[in-house]
């Protein structure tokens, strides 16, 4: 290339930065130029391979940044393969990036390679970090060759979905396009439309429900194994509460429990802001009687203080419910949390805390259990009319991320590509209901 | 599956994560050098592309020891950035000191010349004087004695180091820079404390770097109280009173006989409450500062304060006997209402050339972003090769 010879005439040879961005012009010109094997001229393609034999022939190991630049520039030769070992290299000193697994992955799918593809992509969401999210790049390149290539329809695309599923991914709406335009193609096998998704799990074009989260016996077992050690205790349990008072508290959820509903007590006086001892009293009195009028036995969490709030209010909670003063200094939420899974997997909480910092001490394998445990059972306190009603807002029962039902795939999507997941505490609002015929 | 809950509750509940030192995995000599050469390789390769990374020359083995330990790359991108700003920062004195250097000979000349020319005595400080020169010296074996007086007279104030896992190695240095100050500003002040540094590891970055900048902190003549003991073993428990900024009832009243504790952390990373745990722990009483009662905070700044101010309060609360006097040691920029705040920023501002004027004065409609200012030695280049093909 022009730089190089210039460089090289002035008797210098270009450093091993200079290299690295000179492969990143090549990759962008192949992208530019249409991302296929003719992309670029065949000098240009030696060019890369030559400065590929320079940088390993120079250094044994090299270090992330030029591995990467390598990779951007071989992606664009025939002996993109050889690149692989590259990954490997990288992983010395960090997690490759998206950027390097990406090109891998498109460039395996337009080489009709998708089991590398796939292969590769899964080790791309098991390496990277929790929250990001993969590029649209490589669904569009999948399902161009998915539409133009030999194998079946309907069995490529279940490759895709089925990841999808299993990584809870949300792709955004350029990828929905591509599935519609893929099933206006070959409208025998696939029919695509967009759906709502009411609050009971109806999907408005089918008809049909969607599938019911339920959490593994095995799941709730460890998650419930695990909630007193990292959450309630932590490092030091003194940071939340003393030694007497955990003992204090197990003791009394062995005596009263097992409960259908424990309720955060500060959390739901103080919802509507208000700062009078008699106001908060009576939101907390109105939840009670809420689960009272039906028969159901709750455990109401507070701190010390609520004893000074007004008498009969606090009388009749204790009537009602069985109630668990901590003390002042002390944090209720880890309470809350072990008195509802010890009493067992159907019981509910309300509160309108989102226990971000309780999910992050669990740990990312339980903390993804956590959340949707969270999700099907967390109750949380809208507002109470001038009438004395309460208005509550329940769980969501269904899965959000896309799955199948008999033989209809129903997939969620988002409007706009974003770098990072949400923490999920929206459901979806567009949803995709696409139906696959079995010819 | 409730009793065995039990017993393994037990043992946890009496445990600490805090007692437990962060170990780091042992690596064979080939794999270090193996991983030295990346290291080194990675630097170089970044130094060339333009990021901020000091020339290879520069990093001594200490570097290269802490480097190898560090868990991420971005950690050791910011390494590099803090070590190349120390070059530069060193590298723009020395030449500002020759452009000094190269007209020091014409100055001197000129002096010669016109104390040649002049008859008369010169009088003043450094020439004929009436007042005697005190050396530093002098000063400083004056506080030491005061210090020394201090401590069998004055009461005490304990700085509780005991926090060494919790911080990481940046935090546990700037920790050391403020037990530096709290020596300092103490012993400087008109009727020191009695000042006694408890539960000391002197392994530890933080004691290591105390160290570094008093050098004869461990001399038996020196008048620093350094126990690697608890301070619940050198004073009655009753007498002692730790401030934490996590409980809830105010410090009311100053009470000579009560040993206050601090406790001698940098702790902006974390939320947990980690002083009060200890104080829970071993029994204590507890106490805050009552800064909400007496000052005015502003948004932004978070309410931590540093050691030597905490020191200073407390110096002045003893003398003065009197909270929103002693409390002036809290810095302005945490107390100024925002909308001050916004007001001064735009004073400044008015005063810099590189900026828009017209919206300056238009105060009720300015939507005003401070603009960075250019990176000198990037100022030639046509785009911006940091972030441009790579990520940043």
């Amino acid at each position: 290339m022009v730089q190089c010879q210039a460089n090289a005439e002035n008797g210098r040879q270009p450093n091993d930065a200079t290299l690295g961005y000179l492969l990143r012009i090549y990759n962008a010109k192949y992208h530019s130029n249409g991302s296929s094997p003719e992309s670029l001229s065949d000098g240009d393609q030696a060019d890369v391979l030559n400065i590929w034999k320079i940088l390993t022939k120079k250094h044994k190991i090299l270090d992330s940044t030029l591995c990467e630049n390598l990779i951007a520039g071989l992606i664009t030769t025939r002996r993109w393969r050889e690149g692989l070992e590259l990954l490997d290299m990288i992983k010395i000193t960090r997690t490759p990036s998206i950027f390097a697994y990406t090109e891998f992955i498109v460039k395996a799918f337009s080489m009709k390679d998708s089991s590398l593809g796939w292969s590769l992509f899964e080790e791309m969401m098991e390496t990277i970090d929790d929250s990001r999210q993969p590029n649209c790049k490589i669904f569009l390149t999948y399902l161009t060759e998915v539409s133009d290539g030999v194998q079946d329809i309907t069995s490529g695309l279940e490759k895709m979905l089925q990841r999808l599923q299993k990584y809870e991914l949300l792709i955004s709406v350029k990828v929905i396009d591509s599935i519609k335009t893929l099933a206006a193609a070959y409208p025998n096998l696939l029919q695509a439309t967009d759906c709502h998704i009411n609050f009971k799990g109806k999907c408005s074009n089918c008809q049909l429900s969607l599938q019911a989260k339920t959490l593994s016996n095995v799941d709730f077992e460890k998650l419930r194994n695990s909630l007193l050690k990292k959450v309630v205790v932590g490092g030091d349990v003194f940071q939340k509460s003393s030694p007497t008072e955990v003992n204090d508290f197990l003791n009394f959820v062995d005596r009263t429990g097992p409960y259908d509903c424990v309720i955060d007590g500060l959390n739901v006086a103080y919802s509507k802001g208000k700062k009078k001892p008699q106001s908060l009293a009576d939101m907390l009195v109105s939840v009670v009687k809420h689960f009272a009028e039906k028969n159901k036995h709750v455990l109401v969490l507070g701190r010390k203080h609520m004893n000074k709030w007004p008498k009969n209010s606090i009388q009749y909670v204790k009537d009602n419910a069985s109630m668990f003063l901590a003390d002042n200094l002390s944090q209720d939420d880890p309470f809350l949390l072990y008195a509802a899974l010890k009493s067992g997997p159907k019981t509910d909480i309300f509160s309108r805390d989102l226990m971000r910092q309780h999910a992050y001490l669990l740990g990312s394998e339980l903390k993804h259990i956590f959340r949707q445990w969270q999700q099907q059972h967390q109750y949380s306190l809208v507002t109470k009319t001038a009438s004395g009603r309460i208005l509550i807002k329940e769980p969501t029962r269904h899965l959000v991320c896309a799955h199948k039902i008999k033989s209809t795939w129903h997939i969620p999507y988002k409007m706009q590509y974003t770098l990072h997941s949400s923490d999920s505490f929206e459901i979806p609002e567009h949803w995709l209901c696409l139906n696959m015929k079995k010819i | 599956m409730l009793e065995n809950e039990k017993e393994d509750l037990e043992s946890f509940l009496s445990a600490t994560n805090t007692d437990m030192k962060r170990e780091t995995p042992a690596i064979s000599p080939e794999e270090r050098e193996r991983r030295l050469k990346v290291l080194q390789l990675e630097a170089e390769v970044a130094r060339q592309e333009g990021k901020r990374v000091p020339t290879l020359d520069s990093l001594k083995d200490h570097h290269w020891d802490q480097i190898i330990a560090m868990p991420s790359r971005s950690a050791r991108m910011k390494l590099y950035s803090f070590l190349w700003k120390n070059a530069a920062i060193a590298e723009s004195r020395k030449i500002k000191k020759q452009e000094k250097a190269a007209g020091a000979q014409e100055r001197i000349e000129a002096i010669r010349k016109e104390r040649a020319e002049n008859p008369h005595i010169v009088y003043g400080l450094g020439n004929v004087s009436m007042f005697l020169r005190v050396y530093d010296a002098t000063i400083n074996h004056w506080m030491n004695h005061r210090l020394i007086r201090a401590m069998m007279f004055s009461p005490k104030i304990v700085l509780d180091c005991s926090y060494d896992n919790q911080m990481d190695r940046r935090e546990a240095e700037n920790a050391a820079k403020q037990l530096m100050l709290c020596f300092a500003e103490n012993r400087a002040h008109d009727d020191p404390f009695d000042l006694h540094y408890c539960n000391v590891n002197l392994e530890s970055a933080c004691m290591k770097r105390l160290q570094s900048y008093i050098p004869t902190m461990l001399n038996p003549e020196f008048p620093m109280n350094i126990h690697s003991k608890c301070f619940t073993e050198i004073f009655p428990k009753d007498n002692i009173v730790y401030l934490t900024p996590d409980c809830q009832k105010d410090l009311e009243t100053y009470n000579a006989d009560d040993v206050y504790v601090i406790g001698a952390m940098v702790d902006k990373r974390h939320a947990e409450p980690l002083s009060l745990a200890k104080a829970k722990r071993l029994g204590l009483r507890v106490a805050r500062l009552p800064l909400d009662r007496y000052l005015q905070w502003g948004s932004g700044s978070g309410k931590s304060l540093t050691l030597n101010q905490m020191v200073n309060i407390l110096l002045d609360l003893k003398t003065t006997g009197d909270w929103v006097t002693s409390l002036k040691h809290v810095p302005r920029r945490k107390v100024i209402d925002s909308k001050e705040r916004l007001a001064s920023f735009y004073e400044k501002q008015k005063n810099r050339v590189n900026v828009r004027v017209d919206k300056i004065f238009d105060d009720d409609n300015a939507v005003f972003k401070p603009m960075n200012s250019v990176r000198s030695h990037k100022k030639y280049l046509k785009f911006n090769l940091s972030t441009w093909g790579s990520k940043k």
